[in-house]
């Protein structure tokens, strides 16, 4: 066994200058680099998520969203006026992008049918004297009846039937006026004229929308679980079920930590340069970000994932937990980015909870750099938090680890009591027999 | 006296389930705190049930009193909230770019003496879609006001020109929009989202413990043992071991509508049973997928992940955010596959808006398919029981 030469080893080392210790520590750094390279190659589980899931969840989730918007929502129109002017409302209706009239029904109670059998989302509802109240200079309704279980078709729904009635109204407005000029039409059916600009993903599109977050995600997730499932894989390969191998290499904490570390960021300045660089530019979603910019940001924040990763490691009892524990984060993680749901309206216990993870402030600076064409100027309190947390965890990473090694140290010592004690009993025994 | 035999058998498995879920801590979070947490999490992040006070600019360079009145009128809105005055459009897109603002108001100068003098002047306003919940919201703000802006012009005119309030009121807005948003009318977001999260997260849970529950009898040496407490009879033998587990999730599910349903008061037009039967209808086809996915693969890592991946999916090929109708059609097929498309359809239909339950046959009976999936590998999983070895 090494161990008995192993703590004169590092008495040895004290003597030795500061220099060979640092130059010893690199080496271990780098052979724990490569073994923990070897063990996640050799790892299918690890590769899994580490590899296979950043490659294609991106694909699989820019199909789901590939059409962006909701367009031609079945609607049915219950007309009862039947004049030349409901006619043309609910022409107009079908004519829009969002909307198209399914079907024309005789009353409610059909249209209600229809909505129950989910063939519609929507019921246009012109009641009779909706001819007769425009042409008196009366006011006309026209009942709109949605559909509430999806807000975008209830959206799409709405808002055709308020754009028509708008356009329609200026029509009207017009007609009485009885003005002379063109100029003067414009006037007084709009005597405020507005532009609305959209400035940031212009189309307004969903998976623009969602996309840049859910990239950032697919990090920190991946990588949670992949150091999960790596570290568990060690423990229970080992004979103490330690986290730490018996090894000579082992016995020092940043050694440990930079080597694995430097395994994990090797595979993700891969993975992240994919996820924020190629994928966006494949299903052209935003990418307004500099390369500069997009760097700084993603480098802090893979570091911390990854020493976030290694700290909740030593929580790991059995490979298979890790999944137990991470997948389900996704979603609440999700929506306190604040992509989801909108920061300023996260309460302030959520908005602290966020802060423990890194993919709160990682999805902050890549959408607002990716999606907004922001500098890292713009992004400043997210890519400090981000440096924070990185050494943070790491320190924290340091710490439990060192209790590993202490607690491997005491599990060797152990064991060489237990062998001595073996031992001198069965000399003991001997001496015994040789009387 | 068989079938007695077979109680006797499914008890005495269930009993020894029932120790092994009370011995290991994973169990209590995973079928307990966790889905009450993320229920908890969920109910009270959205209690507003919309977005309040959202940070909104303003670029005004007119500085009158219509002006002011304007951003009064914008401030006063419930989901808006005036936070900064920029000097220039440049400077309020920086802010939008810091995150400081959602959205900005912008005033031209001269727009007060331009709508006196019959100018028609224009306002803009800008706005990021970036995130869609508060983008769409502070637009339809900012577009009321813009348009009501031309409003108040109109109406000082007819006033003047002696029209009476109802003229006005018809000249100004010929036709009327009367919207009926059907059991939603406040248009919460609580309420759209939390009751199809809730629900998904429970199932991912399901799904990663009936795998996690089978597979480690496998990992632990103690599947032969199992199989001989049910006597080789690899249906009693599941039965028994996912009985507690199914009446653990019924009763957290119970629990999740009673929250849900009867103390946030969301909109429940179903009744009690059509509640009962949702309830059971999100527990057993997600068991149902779990064992399954681990007869399609009978290792604890590859049936978990399968199961991780396919319930991390489900949130998103649900289509309760975007629609699956809007999906390319490959995908509104592929969404028959995930059980949680069909609790969200049959809840919907049957709870959310009251309808008859006949008119979600198709769903219920998928998830009734759902359920009864793994009887095609029962053999399979007998067999990993009795030869297999665990690899980790």
């Amino acid at each position: 066994m090494y161990i008995s030469h192993k703590i004169p080893k590092m008495r040895m080392n004290g003597k030795h200058g500061f220099l060979q210790r640092v130059i010893q520590g690199l080496t271990d750094a780098c052979y724990i680099w490569r073994q923990e390279m070897k063990l996640n190659v050799k790892d299918e589980g690890v590769l899994m998520f580490v590899i296979l899931v950043p490659l294609a969840y991106p694909l699989l989730y820019s199909w789901i969203y590939n059409n962006e918007l909701v367009h031609e929502v079945p609607v049915a129109v219950v007309d009862e006026s039947h004049s030349a002017l409901s006619r043309e409302f609910a022409r107009q209706c079908d004519a829009s992008p969002d909307v198209f009239i399914k079907a024309y029904v005789n009353d409610m109670r059909e249209a209600r049918r229809m909505m129950e059998r989910q063939e519609v989302s929507g019921i246009y509802r012109i009641p009779h004297d909706f001819s007769t109240n425009v042409n008196s200079m009366r006011q006309a309704t026209v009942a709109v009846y949605c559909d509430m279980s999806l807000m975008l078709n209830y959206k799409a729904v709405f808002q055709t039937a308020q754009a028509v009635s708008t356009e329609m109204g200026k029509k009207i407005q017009i007609s009485i006026s009885g003005n002379y000029t063109h100029r003067e039409d414009e006037i007084s059916t709009q005597p405020l004229d507005f532009d609305e600009i959209p400035l940031f993903n212009p189309s307004g599109g969903y998976g623009s929308f969602i996309l840049p977050a859910v990239l950032m995600l697919i990090i920190q997730q991946t990588l949670l679980l992949g150091i999960g499932l790596s570290a568990g894989t060690a423990r229970e390969n080992n004979r103490f079920t330690d986290l730490i191998p018996v090894s000579r290499h082992y016995h020092g904490i940043f050694r440990i930590v930079l080597g694995k570390s430097m395994c994990y960021l090797m595979i993700y300045s891969v993975v992240a340069a994919y996820l924020s660089v190629v994928v966006p530019r494949i299903f052209n979603f935003p990418a307004l970000g500099q390369a500069g910019d997009l760097f700084a940001v993603l480098f802090p924040y893979v570091l911390s994932c990854i020493f976030f990763g290694l700290t909740l490691s030593c929580l790991i009892r059995y490979r298979e937990n890790v999944m137990l524990l991470v997948v389900f984060t996704s979603v609440p993680l999700m929506f306190l980015s604040g992509v989801s749901w909108p920061q300023s309206s996260i309460s302030g216990v959520w908005q602290a909870i966020s802060y423990v993870f890194p993919s709160t402030n990682g999805v902050r600076a890549f959408v607002r750099i990716n999606s907004m064409g922001g500098t890292l100027s713009d992004v400043m309190p997210e890519y400090r938090a981000l440096w924070i947390q990185a050494a943070i965890y790491f320190f924290l990473a340091c710490i439990v680890f060192r209790y590993q090694i202490m607690r491997l140290r005491s599990h060797i010592l152990q064991r060489l009591a237990y062998i001595r004690r073996k031992r001198n009993i069965r000399r003991k025994l001997r001496a015994r027999v040789r009387l | 006296m068989k079938i007695n035999n077979h109680i006797r058998r499914i008890a005495a498995i269930a009993g020894r389930e029932c120790v092994i879920l009370l011995r290991n801590p994973v169990y209590w979070f995973c079928m307990v705190i966790f889905p009450v947490s993320v229920m908890l999490f969920f109910t009270s992040l959205m209690d507003d049930g919309q977005p309040q006070e959202m940070p909104v600019g303003v670029v005004d360079l007119d500085n009158s009193s219509t002006s002011r009145s304007l951003i009064r009128n914008l401030d006063a809105f419930q989901t808006t909230r005036i936070t900064g005055r920029y000097a220039s459009v440049a400077e309020a897109r920086e802010a939008i770019q810091r995150n400081e603002i959602y959205a900005f108001l912008y005033i031209p100068e001269g727009m007060a003496s331009d709508l006196l003098a019959s100018r028609r002047p224009k306002i803009s306003f800008y706005y990021s879609m970036t995130s869609l919940t508060a983008g769409a919201l502070v637009f339809r703000d900012l577009k009321t006001i813009s348009t009501l802006g031309s409003a108040a012009v109109g109406k000082a005119t007819l006033s003047a020109r002696g029209f009476t309030s109802s003229q006005i009121q018809a000249f100004l807005q010929p036709i009327r929009i009367d919207l009926h948003q059907i059991s939603n009318p406040w248009t919460n977001y609580n309420i759209y989202l939390s009751t199809m999260l809730v629900p998904g997260v429970i199932m991912l849970f399901i799904f990663l413990i009936t795998a996690y529950s089978i597979g480690t009898e496998l990992k632990f040496g103690r599947s032969r043992h199992w199989l001989r407490l049910a006597d080789n009879d690899i249906v009693v033998a599941i039965i028994g071991k996912l009985l507690p587990q199914t009446l653990i999730f019924l009763a957290i599910v119970s629990g999740y509508m009673y929250y849900v349903f009867g103390m946030l008061q969301f909109p429940h037009h179903g009744g009690f049973s059509d509640m009962l039967l949702l309830g059971l209808m999100t527990v057993l086809p997600a068991q149902g997928f779990g064992v399954f996915v681990f007869g399609l693969f009978p290792s604890l890592r590859m049936s978990m992940s399968i199961c991780s991946l396919w319930a991390v999916l489900s949130f998103s090929i649900v289509g309760s955010a975007f629609p699956v109708s809007s999906m390319d059609s490959e995908l509104q097929a592929l969404s028959w596959l995930f059980p949680l498309r069909h609790y969200f359809m049959a809840y919907q239909v049957t709870v959310f808006n009251g309808y008859p339950v006949s008119d979600a046959w198709l769903h219920i009976v998928s998830m009734l398919a759902f359920t009864l999936l793994p009887v095609i590998l029962l053999g399979k999983i007998k067999n990993a029981m009795l030869n297999y070895v665990y690899i980790p």
